[in-house]
């Protein structure tokens, strides 16, 4: 049943389970804004690189994961939401409602 | 005051009549001597396009005699998208690093060869993440120097409250390993360090664990040498002796590799 996946792709993955695991480590109140932001960052990144183009996603894999093990210190509580961000997220939600 | 301003305007015509035909011998206008130079170019905001070499032409007599100081001005004057770390231009800070006509030196060290019809090939440390341009993402190789604990470990201080103190002849051990300034030239030279980064300490943090390890007012030595022993933190190190011909600073981060083999040995 399960995908086959390549070696890239599940490390794709494992870094956005990883990102999406931060927001329960920090301050109840900042949640939302962490999965927001984690959420829009992760999918405009993947979104703008063509599946193909392996050194891309490598080097987006290596910044993401340079910016993840930061998010992760403790000493980080809190971070910035932008307008584009609600904007992508109410698009999302809009796409999701739209019957088809 | 009024003292004051009547010689000021007689001061500044002395300043300015001190023009070249002024002088003894005339200077002569130094002629032109452009230099092309090959810089590797790659731009993170634009990860899909490959690294290429961008080529820059400069005349060598309006520029300083090293290669950083060519970068400084192909920065300030042609193109301020040009990307290099740079800090002391001295050799004292490291931070200059990158791969000179094949060999891995500071920028800031590194005299710009003056034949006009050679080009001067400039890339980052070679098998390095790229940052941006010349820049290299070190983080793995500080984070390897953060792992051999590079700070004295003594529980007992003097009683005194003063300072360890040292013989000369115990202090003289550590010359030659004291002065690297972990410019990451000699890592990022050798064939081993490139194949198994992740593992292999690579010379300039073995030499720094060597510089804890000799060194007399520390006595962790043993769990010093315990973490070494392994197959690969150390003894990845196949005597290839890159770096020790690559160090700017004339060190010899092999011969440091050679005596903890030979203390590993001797354990």
């Amino acid at each position: 049943m399960s995908v086959r996946r390549s070696g890239l792709q599940k490390d794709v993955l494992n870094l956005y389970r990883r990102a999406l695991r931060i927001p329960r480590t920090k301050p109840p109140p900042t949640r939302a804004k962490w999965d927001l932001m984690i959420r829009y960052t992760f999918r405009t990144k993947a979104a703008s690189a063509s599946p193909r183009a392996i050194s891309v996603i490598e080097h987006l894999l290596r910044t993401g994961t340079r910016q993840v093990s930061m998010y992760e210190d403790p000493s980080v509580k809190d971070c910035w939401v932008s307008a584009e961000m609600h904007e992508w997220e109410k698009a999302q939600r809009n796409k999701r409602t739209e019957p088809h | 005051m009024s003292l004051l301003s009547r010689r000021l305007p007689r001061l500044a015509r002395q300043f300015s009549s001190s023009a070249a035909r002024c002088l003894a011998t005339p200077v002569a206008d130094k002629p032109v001597l452009n230099k092309e130079f090959k810089i590797y170019r790659w731009n993170p905001d634009e990860p899909a396009t490959k690294p290429t070499l961008q080529s820059y032409t400069i005349d060598l007599n309006q520029t300083g005699p090293m290669i950083l100081d060519a970068l400084i001005k192909i920065k300030n004057e042609v193109d301020p998208t040009l990307t290099f770390r740079r800090s002391c231009r001295e050799g004292i800070c490291g931070s200059c690093a990158m791969n000179i006509d094949g060999q891995n030196t500071l920028a800031c060290l590194c005299r710009i060869d003056r034949n006009e019809a050679k080009d001067t090939k400039i890339y980052p440390l070679p098998h390095m993440y790229v940052v941006k341009d010349l820049v290299p993402d070190l983080t793995l190789f500080y984070k390897q120097y953060k792992s051999i604990k590079p700070y004295l470990q003594n529980p007992n201080p003097p009683a005194d409250g003063t300072e360890f103190l040292q013989s000369p002849e115990d202090r003289k051990k550590l010359d030659g390993m004291y002065e690297c300034i972990l410019c990451a030239c000699c890592s990022t030279s050798c064939p081993s360090y490139w194949w198994n980064q992740d593992e292999y300490l690579g010379p300039a943090t073995l030499m720094q664990a060597y510089r804890w390890i000799a060194d007399s007012r520390d006595t962790h030595t043993a769990e010093r040498k315990e973490v070494l022993q392994n197959e690969m933190s150390l003894y990845r190190c196949h005597t290839i002796f890159n770096c020790s011909r690559t160090c700017p600073k004339g060190l010899n981060p092999a011969l440091a590799i050679a005596r903890i083999k030979m203390e590993l040995a001797a354990d």
